[in-house]
């Protein structure tokens, strides 16, 4: 062996590596590992616990989708009446993960030997940390939503299943409606908001994830929120509302709220309530025939018309799904479904028309969207599609891949090895 | 000597370091009001105008008005105007008939109509011109003036009805009024906003609970109308169902009677007491009356109550045939009104 590759062996050591990143050692402590994995595992088992008090929704939003989350412990559980008053501060799983990778990434750079020998070990670690990051990626950036579409009609929409948006729409135009769409995280009360396009400010007076609701005999009878009142379905149904704290349950049904004032110039126009229906404002009617307009409170202006309302957080897309047909299969002599089919044209922004079926696990994907079978009702004659953009849904795939390899050529590396001393021993 | 790393490894290395922190900044989305256009969702009607800086919007819109306003005066509000919107094409000879009556003229034929009808074009919009002058009121006419836009197969009246001096003072506000509106029936029934600073109407106080048949189609409601059902069978016969409230009598049982059977194309009757149509009838044990009418085509069936402070109408109206089948459910759905004040 030359000077010159021993050199650049030694380079490459493990002693060499240690000494140009000494500040990284610390982070690839084994036992940082076992100390992560250790409130790994304490995570899961208080989010499994609270997944049956807040929902599977709440428990991943506060304890996994998070960098710590406050657990107390359960009254029902052995000193509970005493335990259940303190609050329990329990690192999240923003925190855990990205420890973990800097853990890995530490081992990998200052522990893990490079050799083919050890190859094999080090593309698992890779697979590994190909999955964390995937993992975080996906909570940082995939987005779910939901398309609903009535037989024979078409849908050039998605709309989120959490959030909602004031969407104030100009129906004037015979042609193209404008709208202007303002997202609950600027629905702060008392804030004043200037929208581009719209003649008058929105100052937020009451917003909330969530209500209950009830109409009321007379405008003085409504509760404090809504006795202010004075315009649009609310006031003309006398409706009154209560808030709620958002639901996180399976079956959730989030009645987000707001009560908005308009304002031109310095002169107040009036206080609306907008509510939004958590199955699409169009199924209002359902509920009450009074509660029909609250897909479009009106209002008119300089000779324009526009529509008012409080919505799921809404994304239009540049084609359309036309629903043709739907199926539904039972397993026989039960009401127990074995297979939903929807089988429709996806009309390109191009003007051509793709036909697909769309049934359970078996999704329709196109333009980086993922449109999963998720509810149908044959009686009413709608489907509905789970929407899911996950730019990095490769990864996972990727990392399998890896751990795959580096499996392989472990194993493989252990039983040529095995195989060659044996051969010598025997030879 | 000290150690090199090549350059190489530890840009990549910082980079994966950073990846996961890069991921959570750039993905993060940033909450922003945004604005775009869309293919038209709305099936709703469209009436929109320009108010005239010297006119009013009334609050309360009566009978078929999809919009109502006033001239601002010093002696107050004067005059009607308004936009009345019509599903179909109705001929402007209805239309002049229907306020001419009220003016004091013979009714308009087709040969008479020509002399009160020219055509006016407002900016793009081309007008039916009509111009009523009130025939037995020399010296303080009352003046009718009906500008009708047809645009597919909907009709759209203007009237302006006022005394003559303000109708022509106010003349180029109407013609800047007809030209600033944008009107488009839509699928639902045609009823505008109402003002956007008018107070707030709400149900009557003392509204009944009924039971409607699970195969009416609920309708839209308003003030007036508190409920509005359609009924319809596989031959497109169609029934139209509602229950109306107003303060007072709204002119009494005979006047009402009236208004209903000239609906149905029967003539007025001249007494009550002798009308083959009208009968008592109680509702939730309330004096009522009950209206039973038809021809061969149409059929009106109504129950009136008038009560202390209010009077409540439930009718339902339409084809004979379909009618006869829906009567039972029109009897049933009157003995399920409750008041609950008893």
């Amino acid at each position: 062996m030359s000077n010159q590759s021993k050199k650049k062996q030694n380079a490459y050591s493990v002693g060499a590596r240690k000494k140009a990143f000494p500040w990284i050692v610390p982070f690839a402590s084994v036992r940082l590992t076992l100390t992560l994995l250790s409130f790994s595992m304490i995570l899961i088992f208080v989010a499994t616990l609270e997944q049956v008090r807040i929902g599977i929704r709440g428990a991943q939003a506060e304890y996994f989708e998070s960098f710590y989350g406050i657990w107390y412990y359960p009254e029902q559980f052995w000193g509970g009446s005493f335990l259940s008053m303190v609050p329990l501060p329990i690192p999240g799983g923003y925190l855990l993960g990205g420890l973990l990778i800097i853990n890995l990434i530490a081992a990998f750079i200052t522990r893990f030997q490079w050799s083919g020998k050890k190859m094999g070990i080090q593309i698992i670690h890779l697979g590994i940390i190909l999955l964390l990051i995937g993992q975080m990626t996906t909570q940082a950036i995939q987005v779910e939503s939901r398309m609903q579409i009535n037989k024979g009609e078409s849908s050039d929409y998605i709309e989120r299943f959490h959030g909602v948006e004031l969407a104030i729409t100009d129906v004037t135009d015979a042609n193209r409606s404008k709208v202007v769409s303002i997202p609950e995280q600027l629905l702060t009360p008392g804030n004043t908001l200037r929208v581009p396009g719209f003649p008058f400010k929105v100052r937020v007076q009451s917003f909330g994830p969530n209500c209950n609701f009830d109409f009321k005999e007379s405008a003085d009878q409504r509760s404090e929120i809504t006795r202010v009142v004075n315009q649009g379905i609310g006031a003309s149904a006398n409706l009154s509302l209560t808030p709620m704290d958002e639901d996180f349950s399976n079956d959730a049904a989030n009645f987000g709220y707001l009560v908005f004032q308009l304002i031109n110039g310095s002169e107040e126009m009036g206080t609306w309530l907008a509510v939004a229906h958590p199955a699409g404002n169009d199924r209002w009617k359902f509920i009450h025939a009074k509660l029909e307009g609250m897909s479009f409170q009106p209002l008119r202006h300089q000779g324009k018309l526009w529509g008012m309302e409080l919505r799921s957080i809404r994304e239009y897309l540049p084609y359309s799904i036309e629903l043709v047909k739907i199926e539904n299969e039972f397993y026989q002599g039960t009401d127990i479904p074995h297979n939903f089919e929807s089988h429709v044209n996806l009309n390109l922004e191009s003007g051509q028309k793709r036909k697909a079926l769309v049934y359970m696990n078996t999704p329709l994907r196109h333009r980086g969207k993922t449109f999963y079978q998720y509810q149908m009702n044959k009686a009413a004659d709608y489907t509905v599609f789970q929407v899911i953009r996950n730019p990095s849904w490769l990864v996972p795939y990727i990392a399998c891949i890896l751990l795959s390899v580096g499996l392989l050529w472990q194993f493989s590396f252990h039983l040529i090895y095995f195989l060659r001393k044996q051969s010598k021993v025997s030879g | 000597m000290p150690f090199h790393i090549p350059k190489i490894y530890i840009t990549g290395t910082v980079k994966l370091l950073l990846f996961p922190l890069f991921c959570f900044v750039s993905c993060t989305e940033e909450a922003e009001i945004q604005t775009y256009y869309i293919a038209p969702e709305y099936t709703g009607p469209v009436v929109a105008w320009k108010l005239p800086p010297t006119w009013g919007e009334n609050p309360e819109l009566s009978g078929p008005m999809a919009g109502s306003f006033h001239v601002k005066t010093n002696s107050g509000p004067q005059g009607r105007i308004g936009v009345m919107p019509f599903r179909e094409a109705v001929s402007t000879l209805a239309i002049t008939n229907m306020f001419g009556m009220e003016l004091g003229y013979e009714k308009f034929t087709e040969d008479t109509l020509p002399h009160v009808l020219t055509t006016k074009t407002v900016g793009q919009k081309k007008f039916e011109w009509i111009h009523l002058t009130e025939k037995n009121n020399p010296n303080d006419p009352k003046m009718a003036l009906l500008a009708v836009f047809r645009q597919q197969d909907e009709t759209w009246l203007f009237p302006f009805v006022a005394n003559a001096a303000l109708i022509n003072q106010e003349m180029d506000s109407f013609i800047s009024f007809l030209d600033s509106t944008t009107v488009r029936a839509g699928e639902k029934i045609i009823r505008a906003p109402r003002p956007i600073s008018a107070a707030p109407t709400s149900k009557p106080s003392g509204s009944p609970t009924w039971d409607a048949p699970d195969h009416w189609v609920v309708g839209q409601a308003s003030s007036v109308r508190i409920a509005s059902y359609s009924v319809s069978d596989e031959n497109g016969n169609e029934l139209d169902f509602s229950i109306t409230s107003f303060p007072g009598d709204v002119g009494g049982l005979q006047s009402n009677v009236n208004r209903w059977l000239t609906q149905i194309e029967l003539p007025k009757a001249e007494s009550l007491e002798s009308s083959p149509y009208l009968s008592p009838y109680k509702i939730d044990e309330k004096d009522a009356y009950l209206l039973l009418a038809e021809n061969t085509e149409k059929t009106i069936y109504g129950a009136l109550l008038f009560g202390k402070s209010r009077s409540w109408f439930f009718k339902i109206m339409g084809d004979t045939t379909l009618a006869k089948v829906e009567k039972e459910n029109f009897l049933n759905l009157l003995s399920s009104v409750c008041f609950h004040d008893h």
